[in-house]
């Protein structure tokens, strides 16, 4: 019952390039280094980001992605759907109706199941990335007048 | 991001269990007949739910499984962490903290996202009971039957 790499990588590089854009491109190895995330791997969670249309890219030499929209207009249910699909932790509730099984209709399992999702659902639909990166900075504000106590 | 299948199956076996358990202890072969899931399985499940103390069991030719408790004392928290362990959606161990720069993303996710997540369902299946999904049961298939007079 864990988030996947994808999820928990993905979120993490995303974080990471809403704190370095500036509206800007930011080029895959640059998160990669920040992050120590392979770049391989960021190209694949970037591609499944984008498909979503939460990031956009433009190739070349100063080529990279950004946000798509601002940052408050991204929820981390969109990034964690994007990346790990829909927040089920079974499948039997986002299967097709003709995968059911035949105890579907008075499963209470099932009606547990589906309130576990949409709890996770509301929850994560009232976090966006702009309020990621303020917290980021709010710690580091914090880490930083350590040095001066 | 899913619950293994002895989780799925245990918590449905044990709801049966404490559906049909008002008349003493309920044999394992009925649970696996009505729920549709293997004698074999369903017996390496109660033995885990027996060690965790959640089922008593009485061996013989009436023996079979009761709840240790009466259902409302049963949490489905309690049911999922005996099945699955401790019910957190990242592994702590899994940090690959020594070598990164910059911890500070990682950090900031972890209590603003997954520590929220976590405590969200925790709370949650600590919060219902197996009377609670008997009562829905209940309730569900008398909706069901009573369909048919209409």
């Amino acid at each position: 019952m864990k988030i996947s790499t994808k999820g928990r990588y993905g979120l993490e590089a995303l974080l990471d390039l809403a704190i370095h854009s500036q509206n800007d491109y930011i080029s895959i190895k640059s998160i990669s280094e920040r992050q120590s995330i392979s770049d391989n791997y960021l190209e694949q969670l970037f591609g499944a980001l984008k498909r979503s249309d939460i990031v956009e890219s433009i190739r070349g030499a100063q080529g990279g992605y950004r946000l798509s929209r601002d940052a408050g207009q991204i929820t981390v249910r969109q990034i964690l759907n994007a990346l790990e699909g829909p927040l089920a932790l079974v499948d039997c509730i986002i299967e097709d109706e003709s995968d059911r099984c035949d105890k579907f209709a008075c499963c209470v399992t099932r009606v547990l199941w589906q309130r576990l999702m949409e709890s996770l659902n509301s929850l994560t639909d009232g976090i966006t990335l702009a309020d990621l990166v303020s917290s980021h900075k709010r710690l580091n504000e914090a880490k930083a007048g350590e040095y001066y106590i | 991001m899913k619950v293994s299948t002895k989780g799925r199956y245990g918590l449905r076996a044990l709801v049966d269990l404490a559906n049909h358990s008002s008349n003493g202890h309920v044999a394992l072969n009925s649970i696996a007949e009505r729920q549709n899931i293997s004698a074999n399985y369903l017996e390496q499940v109660f033995s885990t739910l027996r060690k965790a103390g959640l089922v008593k069991s009485v061996k013989g030719a009436q023996g079979g499984y009761s709840l240790a408790y009466t259902p409302s004392k049963i949490t489905i928290g309690m049911v999922l962490r005996a099945l699955e362990g401790t019910l957190s959606l990242v592994d702590d161990t899994e940090d690959k903290t020594n070598d990164l720069q910059d911890r500070s993303v990682q950090y900031c996710i972890k209590i603003n996202v997954w520590d929220k997540m976590t405590l969200n369902l925790n709370n949650l299946v600590d919060a219902i009971t197996l009377e609670d999904l008997v009562n829905d049961y209940k309730t569900m298939t008398g909706t069901l039957s009573s369909m048919y007079y209409i």
